[in-house]
Formats: C-alpha cells, sequence, structure tokens
C-alpha cells in the first residue's frame, strides 16, 4: 500500500518525530489549523452566498470568486499544511479511523470540485451557461465543507 | 464562596446542564455546531477587516462589504453564542476554574467594545472614506484590533480544553 508506506515513512522523519515527541507541538499546530478554519470558512461561505445570489449582490459573482481566491486558496493551503503535521505525529491513529478516512475522501472531492468552480467562474469560464449549475456547485461545496468539518471534529471521538 | 461560583454550581445541577453531559453525542455535536459557528463569524468579519486594510476587494465601497458580510457574522453570532452558552452550562462547574475560559470571556467583552467604538465614531463619516483603498488609520487600527481579539478567541477557546481544573 502506497499511503501506508508513506505514512510510516513520515513518522519516521524528523517532523513526525518532532510532532511526535513535544507535548506543546500538537496544541499548537491544531490552533494553528482552527485559525485558518476560521479564515477559510467564512470566505468560502461567503463564496457559496455569492453564487447562490445570497449575498454580494453589489459585485458579480466573478468578481467575488476572484477577489476571494487568494483567501480561500491560502486557507485550504494552511489548513493542509498544518493536518498534514498534525497527522505526521502518529499517523496510525489516523490512518484506520473511519472518521479520518471519509474526512479525506470527502476532502479530495470538495477541493477539487470546489475550487474548480471558483476558478472557472472567476476566469467567466461559464458564462453564458445556465446559472443553475453553477448553484448546484454552491450547494454542493457548502454540503462538503460541512460535513469535513463535521468528520473532523468526530476523528477525536472515534 | 464568591456569588458567581455559587450560580455555577447551581447551573451544573440543573437538567440541562446533566443531559448534555450524559448524552454521548451532545457535547461533541454542539462543539462541532459552535467551532462551524466561529468559522462563520470571524471569517466573515476578517473578510470586512481585510478590506479595512486595503488587502481584498480594495475598489469596492467599504459601506457596500459590510452592508453585505454583516448580516451572515450575525447569523453566524447567533449559532456561536447559544452553542457556546450551552458548552459552558454543561461545564460551568470546572469552567468557573478555567483560566482559558475566563481569559476567553475577557476577550469577547473586549471584540464587542471594538465594532461599537468603531460604528459610533469613524463610521459615522463612513462617506468620506468609502472608495478609499487605504482607508483611515482608525479604520484599520480597529481591523486589525479586531483580527487579534478574534485569533486570540479562538487560541484560548480551543487552550480551555487543555487546561486542567
Amino acid at each position: 500500500m502506497f499511503l501506508l508506506a508513506v505514512s510510516h515513512w513520515l513518522a519516521r522523519t524528523h517532523l513526525g518525530i518532532f510532532m511526535r515527541d513535544s507535548s506543546y507541538a500538537f496544541p499548537a499546530v491544531e490552533i494553528v489549523h482552527l485559525l485558518s478554519l476560521a479564515l477559510f470558512g467564512g470566505s468560502i461561505l461567503l463564496v457559496d452566498l455569492r453564487f447562490l445570489n445570497l449575498g454580494f449582490k453589489t459585485q458579480s459573482a466573478s468578481r467575488v470568486a476572484r477577489e476571494l481566491l487568494p483567501i480561500t486558496l491560502g486557507g485550504v493551503i494552511a489548513m493542509s499544511i498544518s493536518g498534514l503535521l498534525m497527522y505526521a505525529g502518529g499517523p496510525m491513529r489516523y490512518y484506520h479511523n473511519p472518521a479520518f478516512q471519509l474526512k479525506m475522501v470527502l476532502f479530495v472531492i470538495a477541493l477539487v470540485g470546489h475550487f474548480t468552480l471558483q476558478i472557472a467562474v472567476a476566469l467567466r469560464t461559464f458564462e453564458g451557461v445556465k446559472e443553475g449549475f453553477v448553484k448546484a456547485g454552491a450547494v454542493a461545496s457548502l454540503v462538503l465543507w460541512f460535513s469535513i468539518g463535521f468528520a473532523g471534529r468526530v476523528i477525536g471521538y472515534v | 464562596m464568591p456569588t458567581l461560583q455559587h450560580i455555577c454550581e447551581w447551573i451544573y445541577t440543573t437538567h440541562l446542564s446533566t443531559s448534555i453531559r450524559q448524552s454521548p453525542y451532545s457535547f461533541p455535536a454542539i462543539e462541532t455546531v459552535h467551532t462551524l459557528g466561529i468559522a462563520g463569524v470571524v471569517g466573515t468579519i476578517a473578510i470586512l477587516d481585510l478590506r479595512l486594510l486595503g488587502v481584498v476587494m480594495k475598489k469596492e465601497p467599504v459601506s457596500h462589504i459590510a452592508r453585505q458580510v454583516l448580516p451572515w457574522t450575525w447569523a453566524g453570532f447567533v449559532v456561536m453564542f447559544v452553542t457556546g452558552l450551552l458548552l459552558a452550562i454543561a461545564e460551568s462547574q470546572t469552567d468557573y476554574f478555567n483560566w482559558a475560559f475566563r481569559i476567553k470571556m475577557v476577550l469577547l467583552l473586549l471584540v464587542g467594545i471594538n465594532p461599537l467604538i468603531f460604528h459610533l465614531t469613524i463610521y459615522r463619516k463612513v462617506n468620506t472614506w468609502d472608495i478609499a483603498s487605504v482607508t483611515p488609520l482608525r479604520a484599520r487600527l480597529a481591523a486589525v484590533s479586531s483580527l487579534i481579539l478574534w485569533a486570540s478567541i479562538i487560541v484560548f477557546g480551543r487552550l480551555i480544553a487543555y487546561v486542567n481544573t
């Protein structure tokens, strides 16, 4: 298994050992993960609400998608890095955790789906395409990110 | 025994408090909604703060952003407040002694005063600087305080669970 091999390797790196042995590293990285979540979650919400015509109506959807892209993208990068650090501290705690597995599957779908949509709208690729398509995408994005949040919290309780 | 401690101990014995503690799902479920509520509040207010600092949406009038973003910030605030209250009710007895919880409560008070000052002072004259990409110093100070205070609230909120009381 490729992922299993990578996880074992990650646990043996300096970073993995540091994350495992330091008593402050995990809480600190977890807080960074939550701080990024706040910025990321709010900006994702605003982008999707604009696609649903429920917010930011003074600006075009493509403008909002473009202006907030550095924040949504920066947020997801910060969350991925902090998430990877937490994982590196004890991959086997997460590897077999069903909540973690679900979170990762949903994350990949949301990551590809949401950012394809946001970038496409930002670049006006969908000009002329039915508005309903973008709206359906925004609903899917919101449902997915919410589920990822829930699954993420459940990891600690499984 | 201080009155507040007395009240916290009484809350701890109420039906609501014990039922949240006794259910294996209530606390984690409320906690998750609380976290997502915070993301709704902080993420949306951060966009306004970043506009005041001239980082995002520089060409959009500040008042437009405020009018569109703040209703969603308030919606998130209601979710955050109700769920936060339930969590505090469930753990009132231990939260009372928790230093991270105490700091968080003070920070919440400060983060409420900040927009109050902002709206009563510099924002009143927003029509004179609405389209400025660089806003007046006092508006930028309000934005920086808001970002720092909310970030600290998240930090101390998370620390509540790590502090042993």
